[in-house]
């Protein structure tokens, strides 16, 4: 789904809310084919300094890349840029909340160029994910 | 099996062997269900998220190199720069960036590039890696 959401400086990103879970783990796991067992074997991670499983610190990316795409559709699948820092990990059982606003719409020939910020925090407002994300939309695009 | 590259052994400029590599629509219907993307815009258009590509890009990187326990994934950049469907065959591309070492722990940063069949860029990332010293 994309959001009629007006490109103007200070506008919000539609929230993205995900309630992260081992078996959401398990299948990125597969998906991606990182098989770490730090993200899915509970006896390993239990000794590691992280003391239990993690979620791919990718899964919880593609959550703002999903947001990303809810605001601006295909501009975003090509001519969309990402830029983030991994700050703490996501557990199972974590919400997360992502969130994100236009800090500057940039106006040229036939198309606009949109920066954002972009951050994911879990349930107790730590930031697991800080950022900055760009993309160029034309002035004509479609963008569902 | 291929021999995986040692972490230590990682120069500036290093680069890796090509990996070839497809999306299908099982794939990325797996894809999906694992971030539980919804979007319409994947629904029967062959559209792949961004992010797949992305995910399978780094594979052939994780797979390429012997990462101590304690390895940390602490920043990415991805540049989108065209869209990908499932008829298209990827060939991930990789070099080593920086290696820095400070202290009791390496910084290394990793180049990836993504080409379709033509050879045309499709995604380009940065991925930083902080290890511990061994």
């Amino acid at each position: 789904m994309t959001t009629s959401l007006e490109f103007k400086e200070g506008a919000k990103l539609p929230t993205v809310k995900k309630n992260i879970t081992q078996d959401n783990i398990n299948l990125y796991a597969k998906a991606s084919g990182d098989f770490n067992p730090i993200h899915i074997d509970a006896d390993f991670a239990r000794d590691t300094p992280l003391g239990g499983t993690v979620a791919h610190g990718m899964l919880i990316l593609a959550y703002i890349s999903q947001m990303m795409t809810g605001a601006f559709g295909r501009g975003w699948l090509s001519g969309g840029r990402l830029n983030v820092r991994f700050r703490a990990p996501g557990r199972p059982g974590d919400v997360i909340t992502v969130s994100g606003s236009i800090r500057r719409v940039e106006k040229s020939e036939g198309y606009q160029t949109i920066d954002c910020d972009v951050l994911c925090s879990n349930q107790n407002d730590e930031p697991v994910i800080t950022g900055d994300a760009r993309v160029e939309v034309k002035d004509n695009e479609n963008r569902g | 099996m291929v021999k995986k590259l040692e972490y230590q052994d990682l120069r500036e400029g290093q680069e890796f062997p090509p990996a070839s590599f497809q999306l299908d629509a099982a794939t990325v219907a797996d894809y999906l269900k694992a971030v539980e993307e919804d979007n319409v815009i994947y629904e029967n258009s062959g559209l792949v998220p961004p992010m797949a590509v992305a995910a399978l890009s780094l594979k052939a990187l994780i797979n390429a190199i012997s990462m101590p326990p304690g390895t940390i994934h602490v920043s990415q950049e991805f540049e989108f720069i065209d869209a990908v469907s499932t008829q298209d065959t990827l060939t991930s591309l990789a070099r080593v960036g920086r290696v820095q070492e400070r202290g009791k722990l390496h910084l290394i940063t990793i180049e990836t590039s993504v080409l379709n069949q033509q050879n045309k860029a499709v995604l380009a990332g940065k991925t930083g890696f902080i290890l511990p010293v061994e």
